[in-house]
């Protein structure tokens, strides 16, 4: 019994692990562009969520399209306007732009926000789920399973639309799609402004439950980057897996070796993983 | 022209020598300051400006040559083998990670080694009979007077500033620093061409950690009291990076250079803007990428050859 | 490239050197007392940097408008100087030697928490200037035979040992303990402590486990505590990780007969982020609100303090704002003891301090730590820390159980 609370624990720890890194990994694997800003980018989402809860009443669970909607926007605009004049400098120009950029908005909400923890704390809070001795907490659950709907929603996006597959296009190989007529930089911006999205709508579920700071992005940062080289760059089925891979070995390893180890065991296995087999755990990588 | 220069560093490294003389406490230590930044941007310049790969692993070194002269000079030994201990543990330590991650490109090396420092911070934070975990370290207290060890101190990271400035100076005109920038061209095609790819990448490697780990023990010994967060910072991994690109990355004087305004424009923006600093700092480097793309003796060097012949020099 | 944009980026780089080149002086006027204070107002330990500039803040306020601090027969006007020191410990120690050399002042606040203060004080002891520790509680900070340290929170042990008395003197059939720290300076000594006190008062303490920083997960841990049932849970952490803590027990159904925080539950931030599950969350702090001295300071009252807290920030101030306050407070009554502003005068007052505050009264050890505090254990009650402790200031009785 013990074993399966602490499983059902890691899969709901999990499914908010791929909704943070989702977005993250797109713009990786379309961009090459490895987004320092992502975790900054979660936490605007949560405060967003939480102002508009304070003040207009809406649940976190529909504020999602006002988070995303803006963050989308401030995506759109910082690609359009500053990464894609970069875009195909070395590994290092984009990654230290980005950090740059970062420091410039997590200063930013520091100032704005102040640095004290907020979260979002509901009228009706939805408690837990109890069966048989195993305690799901609701709040959780719903998080999790909106965060998989609105991953799914993506990968139907790209799939089936227009745009999605431009996107996959321009992925596969940016030359060819622009041969073809697909306006490159008009997808770069929209790709990473759907990254931005993704981390705003992830930003709004997590305000129910992580509290809320500046300080909370490079922690958020860090599981991006984890479940990304997990599951396999730029695959949306391998950002799923490799969140919920990652939320599982964090849950049973801070059981067996204690909960001062979890991150140390996440770290290592990355690594591992990089060495031998740095596709992921997905193997090849692609939408596919 | 290029016969004056190495005059005019000898000069200049002579004259920071005397920074002593002025009697500013506090100036010294920024002095001490810099000459650490130099050594960590110089260090970085091997693997990252000379190969291209973008090495995050450089507060990885540093963390594990601080915790490593730290733990020996607890152990009673003297300060100076303690140092030299250091910098043979980040040798060692780069040597064999270079031989695990040095086969990832781009990205995935970027990420490998930016990990392996939170990997040593997670180390360092539990392992508490050892490194004190999160309660910090602390190091014997030295019995000289308070101006005698802020020289002592100035005066050994400057002496490693210019062993890395050496070091850069005969690694670019050696036969490593030739293979490194085939390296950074096209990779495949230099071992096509018999370079031995792996073993210059792992020397490279080796020799951006060697420094990097003696600055951290000297440091550790200055500051007399290291806890994990610190010396494993990300930030110690960053700023080299950005010191080096701001001078000029894979050039021999590009990271001192690049050091120095780093160090001056982190200090005035630090004094003037007192919680907004991160954000100008954030600025300064986004600006950076998109005025100086090839540091600051790009610059001057595209400058200098638009006099002399109107078409474009290619990128440093 | 065209014209203008390399035009520009000369530009750039003629401001990037010519900004090397500026020198940065500071002048002050002449009677002016400049007290420096390093603080961490950017990183992780930013709310707690905030929270102390506050209280230092009310306080040169405060004296200000009362005239200036009288020594002999001049009057000063009261400066702090503020530095950011990134929540980096060895920033901080650069912060210290900056603010004494650089922009000369006379003395010096420590910076946030023991480890910090620690590594500061041997710039401050080196240059002779006085120092006020506010936030610093590890004896290990006091006991390095510095002659110009002075700290105005009392050892740990004395905040967890008045609680392990309290509940093994309640009758309460409680017998076991689950320690859970972050495994940082502050919440792993006091974590210790509380193994001690806890041992010490007959206590079986079942788990004593450790959580890394940045650890945003606690449901392993709380899973198995409750499977092992203790009756009394500790956790200690930063006021993120008590809120993380605290939610996670409500979700996963982990209900102790005593539930004790540190260090959070203090502030408002804590009950404000956790409702109703706040609720009979016991903890301890070096200072509370109810606290009644009759105050012989710039402020007055303890009452009269918190009045002018609320006017000024809109809340009831906590006890790392007091205690910054309290380390204004009690300079100011050492440079008026001292009737100049020679540092060794005013060395010599604080060390023979014995004056009654809105803080409590404060006299220091020899070490120059505080002594004359008892630090109050109080309860979440109805939304409000209530006083469970010392009787004299005492507003409730523990309430065991209704942990949910």
């Amino acid at each position: 019994m013990l074993y399966l609370q602490i499983l059902l624990n890691g899969l709901m720890l999990g499914g908010l692990y791929a909704c943070i890194a989702v977005g993250f990994s797109l713009v990786w694997g379309v961009l090459n562009v490895i987004n320092i800003l992502h975790g900054s980018f979660v936490v605007l989402g949560s405060y967003i969520a939480y102002f508009a809860y304070v003040h207009l009443g809406i649940h976190p669970f529909f504020s999602i399209v006002l988070s995303g909607g803006a963050l989308f926007a401030l995506g759109y605009a910082v690609q359009a306007g500053l990464i894609n004049r970069v875009v195909g400098a070395p590994v290092l120009t984009t990654l230290v732009l980005t950090f740059g950029l970062d420091l410039l908005l997590n200063n930013s909400m520091l100032l704005a926000f102040s640095a004290d923890y907020r979260t979002v704390r509901l009228e009706n809070p939805f408690g837990s789920l109890v069966v048989a001795n195993l305690v799901v907490p609701l709040n959780r659950l719903y998080a999790m399973l909106l965060a998989v709907v609105l991953t799914g929603l993506l990968y139907v996006v790209l799939m089936r639309s227009r745009i999605g597959r431009a996107i996959v296009a321009v992925r596969m190989d940016p030359e060819a799609a622009a041969l073809m007529g697909v306006n490159v930089k008009r997808i770069f911006a929209l790709t990473f402004g759907i990254g931005a999205l993704m981390a705003g709508g992830a930003g709004s579920l997590l305000s129910l439950i992580f509290p809320i700071s500046p300080l909370a992005s490079t922690d958020f940062l860090g599981i991006a980057f984890v479940v990304c080289v997990l599951g396999g760059l730029g695959s949306i089925a391998g950002a799923m897996v490799g969140g919920l891979a990652l939320g599982v070995i964090q849950s049973f390893g801070a059981l067996f070796i204690g909960p001062e180890h979890g991150l140390t065991i996440a770290f290592v296995l990355l690594i591992i993983l990089l060495i031998f087999k740095p596709t992921g755990l997905m193997g090849r990588r692609g939408y596919e | 022209m290029t016969r004056i220069i190495p005059i005019v560093v000898v000069i200049a490294v002579a004259l920071v020598a005397c920074l002593p003389l002025l009697g500013d406490n506090y100036l010294l230590r920024l002095g001490t300051m810099f000459a650490m930044y130099a050594v960590l941007a110089l260090s970085w310049n091997i693997i990252g400006g000379f190969a291209g790969y973008p090495s995050f692993a450089t507060a990885a070194f540093f963390g594990l040559g601080a915790y490593t002269g730290a733990i020996l000079q607890g152990a009673g030994i003297p300060m100076i083998v303690a140092w030299t201990g250091a910098c043979v543990m980040a040798l060692v330590f780069a040597v064999l990670l270079g031989m695990a991650i040095l086969h990832l490109k781009g990205h995935y090396f970027a990420i490998a080694s930016l990990v392996v420092a939170e990997v040593l911070l997670e180390i360092a934070t539990s392992w508490t009979g050892l490194t004190g975990g999160g309660m910090g370290l602390n190091l014997p207290v030295l019995q000289i007077s308070i101006e005698a060890q802020a020289r002592l101190f100035f005066y050994a990271m400057l002496t490693i500033a210019v062993l890395a400035l050496l070091m850069n100076w005969l690694v670019s005109r050696g036969k490593v620093g030739f293979a490194l920038r085939c390296i950074r061209q096209n990779e495949d095609a230099s071992s096509m061409v018999g370079i031995d790819t792996t073993f210059y990448k792992v020397t490279g490697f080796g020799l951006s950690a060697i420094l990097v780990g003696g600055a951290g023990a000297i440091y550790a010994s200055w500051v007399f009291y290291i806890e994990p967060a610190d010396v494993f910072s990300v930030l110690l991994s960053v700023k080299p990076i950005v010191m080096a690109m701001l001078g000029g990355a894979g050039t021999v004087l590009g990271p001192v250079v690049g050091a120095l305004v780093f160090i001056v424009m982190e200090e005035l923006v630090w004094r003037n803007f007192l919680s907004f600093h991160a954000a100008v700092l954030g600025l300064l480097i986004v600006g950076l990428i998109f005025f100086l793309p090839n540091g600051i003796l790009g610059l001057v060097r595209r400058r200098r050859a638009a006099g002399l012949k109107p078409e474009e020099e290619g990128a440093a | 490239m065209t014209d203008l944009s390399s035009r520009f980026r000369y530009f750039v780089a003629a401001a990037i050197l010519g900004a090397a080149s500026l020198a940065v002086t500071g002048a002050h006027a002449q009677d002016t007392i400049r007290v420096g204070a390093p603080l961490p107002l950017t990183g992780p330990l930013s709310p707690e940097g905030l929270k102390q500039k506050r209280g230092y803040d009310l306080w040169a306020k405060t004296v200000n408008e009362a005239g200036g601090i009288a020594a002999g027969d001049k009057t000063y006007d009261v400066e702090i100087v503020y530095v950011d020191y990134e929540s980096n410990t060895p920033r901080a120690v650069q912060s210290a030697e900056r603010l004494i050399t650089e922009d000369e002042v006379q003395f010096l606040f420590s910076p946030f928490g023991s480890g910090a203060a620690k590594a500061a004080s041997s710039v401050s002891e080196r240059y002779r200037i006085p120092t006020i520790a506010a936030t610093a509680s590890s004896e290990q900070v006091y006991d390095q035979g510095y002659k110009f340290l002075f700290g105005t929170f009392t050892p740990n042990s004395t905040l967890t040992d008045p609680l392990a008395r309290i509940v093994a003197d309640s009758g309460e059939d409680i017998k076991t303990v689950a320690i859970y720290a972050r495994n940082d300076l502050f919440p792993l000594a006091i974590a210790k402590e509380m193994q001690a006190s806890a041992e010490g008062n007959g206590y079986e303490v079942v788990s004593f486990d450790e959580f890394s920083v940045g650890t945003v997960d606690h449901a392993s841990a709380l899973t198995l505590m409750r499977q092992s049932q203790p009756d009394w849970i500790f956790a200690t952490g930063y006021i993120n990780d008590l809120i993380l803590i605290r939610r996670q027990m409500a979700d996963l159904g982990v209900e102790p007969q005593v539930l004790t925080m540190l260090a959070g539950p203090a502030y408002k931030e804590f009950t404000e982020a956790t409702g109703d599950s706040a609720e009979n969350v016991s903890s301890a702090a070096w200072w509370h609100p109810a606290v009644a001295y009759d105050g012989k300071d710039v402020f007055g009252s303890t009452a009269d303090y918190v009045a002018a807290f609320e006017a000024e920030y809109g809340s009831l101030p906590d006890y790392a704002e007091a205690s910054a306050s309290a380390a204004g407070v009690i300079l100011q009554a050492a440079i008026e003891d001292a009737g100049s502003i020679d540092p060794q005068a005013v060395r010599d007052a604080l060390a023979g301090m014995d004056a009654v505050t809105f803080y409590g009264p404060v006299r220091f050890g020899e070490t120059g730590q505080i002594t004359s505090l008892e630090p109050p254990v109080f309860q979440i009650q109805g939304g409000e820390p209530m006083v469970i402790y010392p009787d004299a200031v005492k507003q409730s009785d523990m309430q065991y159980g209704g942990i949910q």
